[in-house]
């Protein structure tokens, strides 16, 4: 998995190219979109759209800036309109409202030090219950307004007045919450397993398990662990709702769960974990391409699979967590599918495996060589008469070559030993001079006395 | 001279018994027949016989090992001191027949005289420029005394030297196919009852103290005999054999963190020639001891450094390392085996293409590939065909060429590489097995003198003090069994 990260997600795209804008419209529509977040990353996507959609563009910044100035976040704001001015100078938003700044940032200011001055007293009067109160407010207001750092301390502070395992819970929703948005994943896992360990109740239990699966998947999504982002969202219950809206919406569930699991699991367990999978069925029916997608696949039509995969690149590009993967998941998929599409074939000709992956009027010579290199594909490449040859195993051969090499390896092994048992017994090691380290690193430095290596 | 012959010839018994003769008798012929001789003065045996005959013409060194040698040594001891009537060429041939003859039963108790006899000859051959006789000679006179081959003597070292110096290496390949397992004089061994008991581990035979044959060993000289006997197998272009040797130097046990230059030594070499032969760069093996392995990723880190871009970098990167490290290959007396390197790294990416193309045509081929020596493609396509056409007649790469008029030439790798047929295969299996076997004695010999070690049998003694105590305190002893267990771990090392 690790070698797949790290090299070019594909050798018929430009190495390291950073994803760019991209002009194609996708096929959601903006408001609705939009409508399955909550909170702050409703800010966040809109003014991702806005910076790598050439389509939505201007309409999502000119949302990010109205949503903005509905919130207490001025950075943001700013963020939003400075993006807007570059892109859509023509439109209303696009002025900069100084006045709300100012008096925001002024406000923001009023309420921090209220805020501060209460948890203040509340810690003078000793009361549990309150300084953790306190502490949320405080919390609450500073992811607010952005300060995300300040944020983290105040809700990790809660935890020193906890008095029930529910508040252990809001302390770790809180603390996942502001660590996703700051990308902080190693947080996320440990307060997931911080929830985990709390005895719940069966509704309790119920209502969280959707939040803890899903928050886990990201993680492991961000980490480019597939498989285990792919178990993690597929482990996800049904019925999540809008419940985890503040980080993720039931329809990236299922194209987030799908595609790694695309890329990562064989045939059967496609078909058994996730077609069949009752509770991941529920989210698939929100993203049906994506099952289609799966279901292509099980049926071996690659060519259908990957094209439908590819008319959505611009919608998961737009997405704030695919984007910087989707590329690996594509190049996995895509690789799994010509290695299926080989399996039956003792050969294959090239041009076939062109008309069947390759763009238009590109080859995927270079690709499959790469991918035989990689040991991803088992077969050998027929230059002279275009073909792809599956390799014949000879297993007869093959074992009696490991049979030697093992005889031979055992012999010199063996030998080996032999002479070192007889070195030991003869008192023949090389042995560095009896003396402590200090003074014998000073001796080596100025040359005197017996240097460590010795002839 | 003629009254002394009889005296010379006493042993062993002409025609020999009918029924031979028991150990014990033979020990007790050799051993009068050596102190009489020892008493004769050298005068005496440097006497022509009536007939005006060389006393060497008449005695069969095979037959009469013992008086033909003490004749022999008198010989060179008058040739050195000035006597003119003691012609070189004669002497040579004299030693020459001798090495090549002599008895391996009673030579056991001529270790000193052997010794001597070789020394001659090398200081002889370096003096005339004969290293070419004296080499295959002193060899077989080594496989002689010991046909196993397992034992280190000082002779060996000597002779391995004289191999470098004069460049002939072919001469030794029987040798290298002997691998070093003892040290003589490696602990207080039991002494033979009789040195000419035929049934005795070479180990016992050939010991510094009994016979002098060898001179005291230590462990620089064994360092330096791996370290020898793996540049002379470079020599002769056996990269396998030379990886196994230079290993054997590189895992050399050494402790509390120490080093020995000649193990670095080895261990740079051990590096390109595992280039040389897997294409890349090697994992120490376990047994290495770890504090030498900390030190030879300091010292030798230009060599791993061009290992590394061996595997996986362009042509260009490595002729330019290369470059750079000129002054330390030369340093180093490395720099052939850089050639070497360079000249390989096409080849072996040529041999990687069997792992993606089943057929190529040569243009490809060309194409593909790039020569470390220059850092650039090849000049032209004629030149890349007659690289791939020498590759597969030195059987490097398992192909075949087929060209077709008007059409580039054609490379078809074999998938397998060279397939044995049943027959091959089942001689393999059976040498593999008789080697393994004799190996299997070779553990129980080292095992057998483990257990006669001084303080392994301090060590049993305690152990039996301590449970006869323990049983005398009535405490259960039987599921205690130390002696056994430990056993067990000594042959659980193999």
């Amino acid at each position: 998995m690790a070698a797949t990260q790290s090299a070019p997600s594909s050798p018929t795209q430009a190495r390291g190219k950073k994803p760019g804008v991209v002009l194609d419209p996708p096929k959601f529509d903006l408001e609705s979109y939009i409508q399955n977040y909550q909170g702050r990353t409703r800010l966040e996507r809109l003014i991702h759209i806005g910076f790598f959609s050439g389509f939505l563009g201007v309409d999502a910044l000119k949302l990010a800036a109205r949503e903005a100035k509905l919130g207490r976040d001025t950075k943001k704001y700013l963020e939003a309109q400075t993006l807007l001015e570059q892109l859509g100078p023509e439109e209303r938003e696009a002025i900069r409202d100084l006045s709300w700044i100012d008096s925001m940032d002024k406000k923001n200011q009023a309420e921090t030090h209220r805020l501060e001055a209460e948890l203040k007293g509340y810690k003078n009067n000793l009361i549990k219950e309150s300084i953790r109160m306190g502490n949320e407010d405080l919390g609450n207001h500073y992811q607010a307004i952005g300060d995300l750092p300040k944020a983290f301390e105040a809700f990790s502070r809660m935890r020193q007045d906890v008095t029930l395992g529910k508040h252990v819970m809001e302390i770790s929703r809180h603390l996942i919450e502001v660590a996703v948005e700051q990308r902080n994943w190693i947080a996320v896992i440990s307060n997931i397993q911080k929830i985990r360990s709390v005895p719940l109740t069966a509704d309790e239990e119920k209502a969280i398990q959707p939040f803890l699966w899903t928050a886990e998947g990201l993680a492991h999504l961000d980490a480019g662990e597939y498989t285990l982002a792919a178990i993690a969202f597929l482990q996800t219950e049904a019925g999540m709702g809008s419940s985890c809206g503040s980080i993720i919406s039931s329809n990236d569930v299922a194209t987030y769960g799908g595609l790694c699991a695309l890329a990562t699991m064989d045939r059967n367990d496609l078909q058994t974990r996730v077609l069949e999978n009752s509770n991941f069925r529920a989210y698939l029916e929100l993203e049906p391409q994506i099952r289609r997608a799966i279901a292509f696949f099980v049926n071996s039509r690659y060519t259908s699979c990957l094209e439908i995969l590819e008319a959505y690149r611009t919608d998961y590009i737009l997405d704030i967590y695919l984007q910087r993967h989707i590329d690996d998941i594509y190049y996995l998929v895509r690789s799994k599918c010509i290695v299926q599409y080989f399996i039956p074939f003792s050969f294959v000709t090239l041009d076939s495996m062109n008309e069947a992956f390759a763009s238009p009027g590109k080859t995927i010579d270079k690709e499959l060589a790469l991918m035989i290199q990689r040991g991803i594909l088992n077969a050998r490449i027929n230059t002279v008469d275009r073909l792809l040859e599956a390799v014949p195993s000879s297993p007869r051969a093959s074992l009696q070559k490991e049979a030697l090499d093992m005889a031979e390896n055992y012999e010199r092994e063996a030998r080996r030993r032999i002479l070192h048992m007889n070195l030991s017994m003869a008192d023949l090691e090389v042995r560095g001079p009896k003396r402590s380290g200090m003074s014998q690193a000073a001796d080596d430095f100025f040359g005197n006395g017996a240097v460590e290596m010795r002839f | 001279m003629d009254d002394l012959l009889p005296k010379l010839l006493s042993f062993p018994p002409h025609p020999p018994p009918p029924n031979g003769i028991s150990d014990l008798q033979y020990d007790e012929g050799i051993k009068t027949q050596i102190s009489t001789i020892k008493n004769i003065p050298d005068s005496k045996l440097l006497q022509q016989t009536s007939g005006g005959e060389n006393v060497l013409d008449i005695i069969n060194p095979a037959l009469n090992t013992v008086p033909y040698a003490a004749v022999l040594i008198a010989h060179i001891k008058a040739m050195h001191t000035g006597n003119k009537s003691i012609d070189l060429d004669t002497i040579w041939e004299k030693i020459l027949g001798f090495l090549g003859n002599f008895d391996p039963r009673q030579i056991r108790y001529l270790g000193s005289e052997l010794s001597h006899i070789i020394d001659s000859t090398v200081s002889i051959s370096r003096r005339h420029n004969q290293a070419a006789t004296a080499i295959p000679t002193i060899r077989d006179a080594l496989l002689r005394l010991d046909p196993t081959g397992t034992v280190l003597t000082s002779k060996h070292i000597v002779l391995m030297k004289m191999a470098l110096e004069s460049r002939i290496y072919v001469e030794l390949v029987p040798f290298l196919e002997k691998s070093i397992l003892y040290i003589p004089g490696t602990s207080s061994q039991p002494k033979p009852k009789y040195l000419c008991d035929m049934s005795l581990p070479p180990t016992a035979f050939i010991t510094p103290g009994n016979n002098g044959f060898s001179a005291k060993i230590k462990h620089q000289d064994v360092l330096e005999y791996l370290l020898l006997n793996g540049m002379v197998c470079i020599g002769i272009r056996n990269w396998k054999k030379a990886l196994e040797y230079l290993e054997m130097a590189v895992t050399y046990p050494a402790k509390d963190n120490s080093v020995s230059k000649i193990m670095v030594a080895a261990y740079q070499k051990w590096v390109l020639v595992g280039l040389l032969l897997t294409g890349k760069p090697l994992s120490l093996p376990k047994i290495t001891s770890s504090g030498a392995a900390k030190l030879y990723h300091i010292l030798a880190k230009p060599y791993e450094s061009v290992a590394q871009i061996f595997e996986g970098g362009s042509a260009s990167r490595l002729k330019s390392e290369a470059e750079a490290g000129k002054n330390i290959w030369h340093n180093d007396c490395n720099s052939g085996l850089i050639f070497f390197v360079l000249a390989a790294y096409q080849k072996f990416q040529i041999r990687n293409l069997a792992k993606v193309y089943s057929k190529i045509s040569i243009p490809e081929v060309h194409n593909l590939t790039m020569s470390a020596e220059t850092g650039a493609k090849l000049p032209n396509v004629q030149a890349c065909e007659t690289l791939v056409r020498s590759m597969i007649a030195e059987g490097s790469l398992h192909a075949s060429l087929t060209s077709f008029p008007d059409q580039p030439p054609v490379l078809a790798f074999s998938v397998h590489g060279p397939v044995l047929t049943e027959k091959q295969m089942q001689m393999e299996l059976a040498t593999s097995t008789i080697r393994i076997k004799a190996l299997t004695q070779e553990i129980k010999n080292t095992d057998h003198m483990l257990t006669h070690e001084k303080e392994y049998i301090k060590y049993a003694q305690k152990q039996k003090k301590n449970t006869k105590s323990m049983q005398d305190q009535g405490i259960a002893v039987t599921d205690m069994e130390w002696n056994g267990v430990e056993d067990e771990d000594l042959m659980g090392v193999f």
